[in-house]
């Protein structure tokens, strides 16, 4: 027999360095053929910060994202943007290049409006073109007014870039800070079925809303929740790395075990989208945020479906079995002791 | 990592036992499924063999016969055979259905039957299966310049956590099972996820009903992972064949189930589902095999 | 006469040769490669395609599955023996004609590679599927990739590419969908992963596909105990081994040899004594990688094993054995968030509810080993290209340990096939640079899964007990949370997940009184260090149980006791930041419009027929029964 039910948890977390100052710098190139140039320190560890980058800087560049060249990150040849993680990178960097592509927009403005003899507030760059307001002739390729500015001009348009996100360290006694400038909040909902013949848990469906701020690639951020979600879901019901006397237990992936694609529930992401107030972007993150609600959301969805409290992760088929057994015992309990008083 | 000194591809059945005659102690592997994973860190660590003789494309071993009342799987079947093959899903759907509960594709492909027996993991998810088509498993040696067969019941031949039956320089023929033409059958197993898993528990039925008179006319039932070797519960056949068949009777009979677990780890566990197992696989067998019944208790909330 | 070559080695780590003739990617090689090698070594070390992977040498990932005479199988079960004349195909020429299959290009238009390290190996297993069924669905579809595990994607977007690839096959949809539109306008756009092209088809190099010329292999010999003391290290044996170019130990690192995130405490490679079963002891570089494990199995290793310790609330008492001589009670971090009066709120409470919670210590398991690559550059710069989550911080601590200027040490981050936080601490970079610089060769360092497994940090396991005090209303009165963590032998990042943990754990709701404690505290466990929600995951897990746990006693909606205790728009935070804009609400209220909710008392149709009116209401999916493509079959 087989029963459903469905749990809800509430989550929130802190974008980019935690209580320390972070900081990400970029340099920009406006290349040969229209291209960019982007040195910063990013390489894709999977988020979708490359092509999140790309789309920023030919919004701001007047390009398209696949004009866009970002140099690998090398300390010898990049400047920091420091470390791959803690929800920073669009964050941190994406706003970095934000900052950087403006400034070298504005020289290239300048540029443009000093070739053309116009106020520089009515040059427009959009989708590898570049032309002046209402004008019928000044206009040309971004290809074109990167030749002719350097050849005729000898100008290169480069620009430099920093964003620095402003968070205190905790007091010791109290933990009295500003860890961070931004949070993310977010909820989710399991529904779960759970085997009483076996104890299993298999999760049907995970909603979840989160606030993403500004959403630079909504196929991405979709993306890196349900990958938060599915693994929550390994954390909530099958993964333990087991240690018995230092010795590992389970040091491989027969033991450990990871979902599969026969176990993750129907995933719907629901993107709150009001841009940060504090980022020239307006952008936030999903990396971490998304993977909170998922485990409490379905162990409160397995008290729903059994009435059994899974309170030490993860909930394994044994786990959830005994509870179940237990309840059946407890409750025959009560009903022969409310059969006994009525008899007494 | 898994090294050795010499690894022969085997032409024929002759020149596998040269082999052996020549080094007793060679390695007989078709799927190397199994041996690669256990030649690594936190199982064997570092496994050097002297000798490995593959029989994977040996012509002898590698056949699925039947005919109306047995079917002949040789050694080199694979567990893809299983869901693939139009004669085994004639007559022994079973087989099918403990095959999409085994490993996944891939392993399917290159795992075989020989192997999976031999390797004879109190886990393994193929022996159930087989238990419940009363497999008797043919081993050949060679003396003299001659083959000579025996055969084997498999609930004999398997006698320990990776102990069995088989001699030194005799390897695995194939099997003979009984065909399941006209039965239903169900196969249960239960790990920690969907896929590519080690089993806790796995069970495999098959029954022969007749509907008018409501009996069950034959049914085996096959069991793995509760114990050091898979078994047949024969005292419980005997009670189902007994009497009018109805669904309290197959309750009561399943929560004799189990007694017949031996494993010492989650052992609570273990009993709980494989009692729960026998009730589900029987009435699901026994639906398929013509006779309509509803598990008890599930009666009750209906009415 | 039988074939039987007896061909014993002769000299270590060489072993006996075999020459195989096959049929790859429609070309015909002929190659002499050791007998042990595996279909995975022949294509990636003898043929240099290195689109395949191997995730984990077990057959448990499908990274490295490709199709040997029509049937896809997973190569690193394969004895190369077994491909001779065979017809292998692996993802690197899948496209021989259009330069990607249409199941390539459905992979990229539906966003299904992330970090890109599982997708060869899922490429070729869709291709499989679609080869043998030719309109499965999607559960049919979830049961062919059984075999391959993703940790980025949740494999939702994957199974949409399959569905994708099925369609237009069957001509169901145009073959215009599968064409990368540009979308305008940019920022907001759903464009397909630029990254995606040269995963999908294997070209993509990671650290572990990268070779130079005259490139060493190194193997680390790994200590076998929790603790021990470190009395000698014989490597005369091992050094005599032909083919052994440099044999390293901590005595040979000349600089400050301490790393760390937050606390310098770790050296490269374990310095007088070894505090976790699988910390590196001597690293050794050779001409082959057969060489080197055989030459590290002659190195004598002489320990005095000491008693460890491995509960952290015995680590915390007097007595215990002391692990670090700077940690007091082996504690690495106490983080304390104290907030207003917590006793002084449970007296106000109508209800108190305590309970324990425990998560669990857990692998990142991200698909793609450790592996790096070092070299010294003509300047006499040290460089390693490895998947590094934090070149910047590595450099600095490897400069510090080779005692060289900074601008000397270069640190390249390749792409990286998933991170999750492990790939941030600095376990192994150490000894590839120092190879390099002792050998003056390039050498490369690929982990085994098992030594991923062991040696690298885990996500801290959390033993948390939970008061909080509620009024009849639902509204918290009060809050605390005592947690303790195990964080192994080295600090790695114990002291910022406490602190995360600690900040965010009692949730985002408007508490007055708050108290927390989280204690990381040395073991002589798997260190625990940095993983994606570092702390706030097991914290917050902590939190909403409770909360569901206290809405059942109050008969509140779980929903419902949460709207009373969220933060809105000016809230003070737990270490009193004021927020001014706070949309916890609005994601709630989004949520339930989306998901539906019936409102009502956790497990309030527990043991009777009643049912939620908010379940099986289409939107989710089936419940996995396996075997569905059994009824794609012919009816026999």
């Amino acid at each position: 027999m087989k029963k459903r039910g469905r749990g809800v948890a509430c989550g929130w977390y802190g974008i980019a360095r935690t209580a320390a100052m972070d900081r990400a710098a970029v340099w920009v190139e406006l290349d040969d053929g229209g291209t960019v140039k982007i040195a910063t320190g990013v390489t894709e560890i999977g988020e979708g910060i490359l092509t999140g980058l790309c789309q920023i800087a030919a919004h701001e560049m007047g390009v398209r994202p696949d004009d866009i060249v970002l140099a690998d990150n090398d300390t010898a040849r990049v400047p920091e943007a420091a470390h791959a993680g803690a929800t920073r990178m669009t964050y941190m960097i994406g706003n970095a290049v934000a900052v950087a592509c403006k400034e070298a927009m504005t020289k290239f403005k300048r540029a443009m409006a000093d070739y053309w003899g116009v106020d520089p507030i009515s040059i427009y760059a959009v989708n590898r073109r570049v032309w002046v307001e209402n004008s019928p002739v000044m206009k040309m390729s971004m290809t074109e007014a990167t030749h002719v500015l350097k050849k005729e001009k000898g100008i290169v348009i480069v620009g430099s870039g920093l964003f620095t996100s402003a968070h205190t360290a905790l007091d010791p006694d109290n933990g009295e800070a500003t860890p961070w400038q931004s949070y993310v909040f977010g909820a989710q909902i399991a529904e779960v079925e759970v085997d009483l013949d076996t104890g299993e848990t298999q999760v049907l469906g995970v909603w979840a809303a989160h606030d993403v701020g500004r959403v630079v690639n909504p196929q991405q951020v979709e993306g890196q929740i349900e990958g938060g979600i599915v693994m929550g879901l390994g954390h909530a019901l099958m993964e333990e790395y087991t240690q018995n006397a230092g010795q590992v237990g389970t040091p491989g992936f027969a033991k450990y075990i990871l979902p599969t694609a026969l176990d993750i529930p129907n995933m719907y992401s629901v993107l709150i989208t009001e841009p940060d107030p504090k980022t020239p972007l307006g952008v936030k993150g999903i990396g971490e945020p998304c993977i909170t609600p998922t485990a409490p959301a379905i162990i409160n969805a397995i008290y729903d479906a059994v009435g059994v409290r899974i309170t030490s992760l993860p909930a394994t088929p044994e786990k959830v079995l005994a509870g179940i057994i237990e309840k059946k015992k407890q409750n025959s309990k009560k009903v022969n002791k409310e059969k006994s008083e009525v008899l007494a | 990592m898994l090294t050795y000194d010499q690894y022969v591809v085997a032409k024929s059945l002759n020149h596998v036992f040269d082999i052996l005659d020549a080094n007793p102690a060679s390695r007989i592997i078709a799927g190397a499924t199994d041996l690669l994973p256990w030649a690594r860190y936190g199982r064997a660590g570092d496994v050097h063999l002297s000798s490995v003789i593959d029989v994977s494309r040996v012509a002898d071993l590698t056949y699925i016969k039947s005919d109306s009342k047995k079917i002949y799987l040789g050694a080199n079947t694979t567990i893809a055979d299983f869901q693939n093959n139009p004669q085994l899903r004639t007559h022994a759907p079973v087989l099918a259905q403990c095959a999409v509960w085994f490993a996944d594709d891939q392993i399917r492909e290159q795992a075989t039957v020989a192997g999976n027996v031999v390797n004879a993991s109190p886990a393994g998810d193929s022996q159930p299966a087989l238990l419940s088509l009363n497999t008797a498993i043919k081993l050949i040696r060679r003396e003299q310049g001659k083959i000579i067969e025996r055969t084997v019941p498999l609930q004999e031949f398997i006698l320990g956590p990776g102990k069995t039956l088989l001699e030194p320089k005799e390897l695995v023929l194939g099997f003979e099972c009984d065909s399941a033409l006209g039965f239903g059958s169900a196969y249960e197993k239960v790990g920690h996820r969907r896929s590519l898993v080690i089993s806790t528990v796995c069970l495999a039925v098959v029954a022969k009903v007749n509907p008018a008179k409501n009996i069950v006319e034959d049914i085996r039932i096959g069991i793995g992972a509760v114990g050091p070797v898979p078994k047949r519960l024969h005292k419980l056949e005997k009670r189902l064949i007994a009497e009018p068949i109805t669904s309290q009777l197959i309750h009561e009979i399943a929560e004799a189930g189990s007694e017949d677990v031996q494993s010492r780890s989650r052992q609570e566990y273990r009993r709980e589902v494989l009692v729960n197992f026998i009730e589900r696989a029987i009435i699901s067998a026994l639906n398929e095999a013509g006779l309509p019944l509803v598990r008890f208790g599930e009666e009750r909330l209906c009415a | 006469m039988p074939d039987f070559k007896s061909n014993p080695q002769k000299e270590i780590g060489e072993h006996p040769f075999v020459e195989v003739t096959a049929t790859v990617n429609g070309k015909k090689v002929t190659r002499r490669v050791p007998n042990h090698f595996r279909l995975i070594d022949f294509v990636r070390e003898e043929l240099h395609l290195t689109g395949n992977k191997e995730g984990c040498g077990a057959g448990e990932c499908g990274t490295c599955s490709m199709f040997v005479d029509g049937a896809l199988i997973k190569s690193c079960l394969m004895p190369v023996q077994k491909v001779i004349n065979a017809n292998i195909e692996t993802v690197d020429d899948l496209d021989r004609d259009s330069g990607r299959t249409i199941v390539q290009q459905a992979f990229h238009k539906c966003g299904s590679s992330q970090c890109g390290y599982c997708i060869p190996g899922m490429v070729m297993a869709a291709t499989s599927l679609l080869r043998k069924m030719s309109n499965p669905d999607r559960e049919q579809i979830k049961e062919g990739l059984g075999g391959n595990i993703c940790r980025c994607t949740g494999y939702q977007k994957i199974i949409d590419a399959v569905e994708l690839a099925r369609d237009v096959m069957n001509k169901k949809v145009p073959a215009s969908a599968l064409e990368e539109n540009l979308i305008e306008p940019v920022m907001g756009a759903r464009t397909p992963r630029l990254d995606a092209p040269g995963k999908v088809t294997g070209a993509a190099k990671y650290a572990a596909d990268m070779e130079m010329p005259n490139m060493l292999h190194m193997h680390v010999l790994r200590s076998p105990h929790p603790y021990a003391k470190i009395i000698s290290i014989d490597t005369s044996a091992a050094k005599a081994t032909p083919g052994v170019e440099v044999i390293i130990t901590s005595a040979d690192v000349p600089g400050v040899d301490n790393f760390g995130v937050f606390i310098e405490d770790q050296p490269i490679m374990a310095r007088e004594y070894v505090r976790y079963v699988g910390e590196a002891v001597a690293a050794i570089a050779a001409d082959t990688l057969d060489i080197a494990i055989a030459a590290s199995k002659l190195i004598k290793v002489h320990y005095e094993v000491l008693e460890g310790i491995f509960d952290p609330q015995l680590a915390m008492k007097d007595g215990a054995p002391q692990l670090h001589s700077f940690a007091k009670n082996n504690i690495t971090k106490h983080t304390k968030i104290r907030k207003g009066d917590v006793e002084e709120g449970f007296k106000q409470a109508d209800l108190i509810v305590e309970e324990v919670y425990q998560t669990a210590k857990i692998e990142h398991a991200y698909l793609e080993p450790e592996a790096g690559l070092a070299y010294v550059e003509a300047d006499g710069c040290v460089t390693v290209h490895s998947p590094s989550q934090n070149i910047t911080h590595h450099r600095h601590a490897l400069a510090k340990i080779l005692g060289r200027p900074i601008n000397k040490v270069r640190m390249i981050m390749s792409t990286v096939g998933g991170g999750f936080g492990g790939k941030e601490d600095m376990i192994y970079q150490g000894m590839l640079a120092l190879a390099a610089i002792k050998s003056r060769r390039p050498v490369r360092y690929v982990f085994t899964r098992e030594e991923s497994f062991i040696a690298s940090a885990k996500r801290h396991p959390f033993s948390i007990q939970y008061k909080m005090g509620l009024k009849k209303n639902g509204k918290i009165v009060a809050t605390k949370m005592v947690m303790i963590s195990d964080g192994g032998a080295y600090a790695m990042s114990t002291p910022g997940v406490m602190n995360k943990s600690a900040i965010l754990g009692p949730g985002p709701y408007q508490l007055d009184n708050v108290w927390v404690d989280a204690i990381g505290v040395y073991t002589n466990n798997t260190p625990s260090g940095a993983m994606r929600a570092f702390g706030a995951f097991q914290s917050e897990f902590a939190t909403e149980s409770h909360l569901d746990l206290c809405a059942e006693k109050l008969k509140m909606d779980p929903i419902q006791l949460r709207m009373v205790n969220l933060m809105r728009d000016g809230a003070t935070t737990h270490t009193r930041q004021k927020i001014d804009r706070v949309l916890a609400v609005d994601c709630l209220e989004a949520l339930v419009k989306v998901a539906g909710w019936d409102e009502g008392i956790p497990n309030r149709h527990g043991g009777g027929p009643a049912t939620r009116k908010d379940i099986s209401q289409g939107k989710e999916r089936k419940p996995c029964t396996l075997g569905t493509h059994l009824t794609d079959r012919e009816k026999v």
